[in-house]
């Protein structure tokens, strides 16, 4: 269909994860968390699916498993954001810094 | 309930996060799409390639907008056109049914929920958010991630196969016939999720009244 070689797909699988990895670490918000989580998803959902469409012609497992992060992905940003909203009601703030009692 | 509507950032406010981002993101894109456009006519590389340059271009965009932006509101915006470029990677490796499943989900409900949730939260009121004092030390660490991983994977020697088209019949018999458990848990996860959500983040009638005796009590 294209002759673009898979290392294309696998390095921008990367760059973003990379990026979604900074995004967990450096962000304070809880929200902006979930976004960087969400971008870290969509990394691995590009590497699974590129697998299935270059070495898997007649399973497309990764496919598979692509359908199935996406569907857990939404089941945790709905179940995340709930606690959010909890932890924001409480406390009057959305930054994780500020709920630290479980930090040893 | 007024007050809530108030906070909603509709129409002016939206209007302008949605004209600003589109002419600031049509900036940073048009002239990438310019260099792949004159590639292409002078036959250096091939429309799928400057489809995946021009998805790629728009992910790692709206990728670093996502992670590098102050304020909050922009940054989910930034997300959502990450993810659209993404679903133009699906497209790309043909699997049309994850594309279209990315834009509804993606483009709509996740999107929705987030907005929802800046929106219950204070980010009407104070949009702009800090970042940790570890960010040095997460820019190390996210650089470091991509690049090993990213050598790693351009130094296997990857058989050359072409991309095959998943069809929606093989899919789906997949889906249903071989992953027909994982998908009744699947289902499961997301009504108790779900339900779990609601039970969280409900607000209980009795709720200050309990605060309030444990104030006085303490």
């Amino acid at each position: 269909m294209s002759d673009i070689p898979i290392e294309n797909f696998l390095v921008l699988s990367a760059v973003l994860f990379g990026i979604g990895f900074y995004g967990v670490l450096a962000r304070r918000s809880a929200i902006l968390i979930l976004v960087s989580v969400e971008l870290m998803l969509a990394a691995t959902t590009i590497n699974m699916v590129a697998f299935a469409a270059y070495f898997d012609h007649e399973a497309f497992t990764g496919v598979i498993f692509a359908i199935f992060i996406i569907t857990v992905a939404a089941a945790e940003v709905g179940l995340a954001l709930g606690i959010v909203l909890r932890i924001f009601r409480e406390r009057r703030t959305a930054y994780v810094d500020d709920a630290s009692e479980l930090k040893w | 309930m007024l007050e809530l509507l108030e906070r909603i950032p509709f129409p002016q406010q939206l209007d302008r996060i949605v004209i600003f981002t589109g002419l600031v993101a049509g900036a940073l894109v048009t002239p990438i799409a310019i260099v792949l456009l004159a590639l292409l006519i002078f036959d250096e590389i091939t429309a799928a390639e400057v489809v995946f340059w021009l998805a790629a271009a728009v992910i790692i965009l709206g990728a670093l907008g996502a992670v590098l932006l102050p304020n909050i509101v922009h940054a989910t915006l930034s997300l959502v056109i990450a993810l659209l470029g993404v679903a133009g990677i699906f497209l790309l490796l043909g699997s049309e049914f994850l594309a279209l499943v990315q834009v509804l989900i993606y483009g709509g409900g996740v999107t929705v929920l987030l907005l929802f949730g800046l929106m219950l939260t204070n980010a009407g009121d104070d949009p702009k958010v800090t970042d940790g004092a570890q960010k040095p030390f997460a820019f190390l660490v996210g650089i470091l991630l991509a690049g090993v991983v990213g050598v790693a994977l351009v130094d296997q020697d990857w058989a050359k196969t072409e991309v095959a088209v998943a069809p929606f019949t093989t899919l789906g018999e997949r889906l249903f016939r071989d992953f027909g458990a994982p998908f009744e848990i699947a289902s499961l996860v997301l009504i108790v999720a779900l339900i779990g959500a609601v039970a969280v983040a409900r607000r209980d009638r009795d709720e200050d009244d309990d605060t309030v005796e444990e104030g006085e009590s303490s």
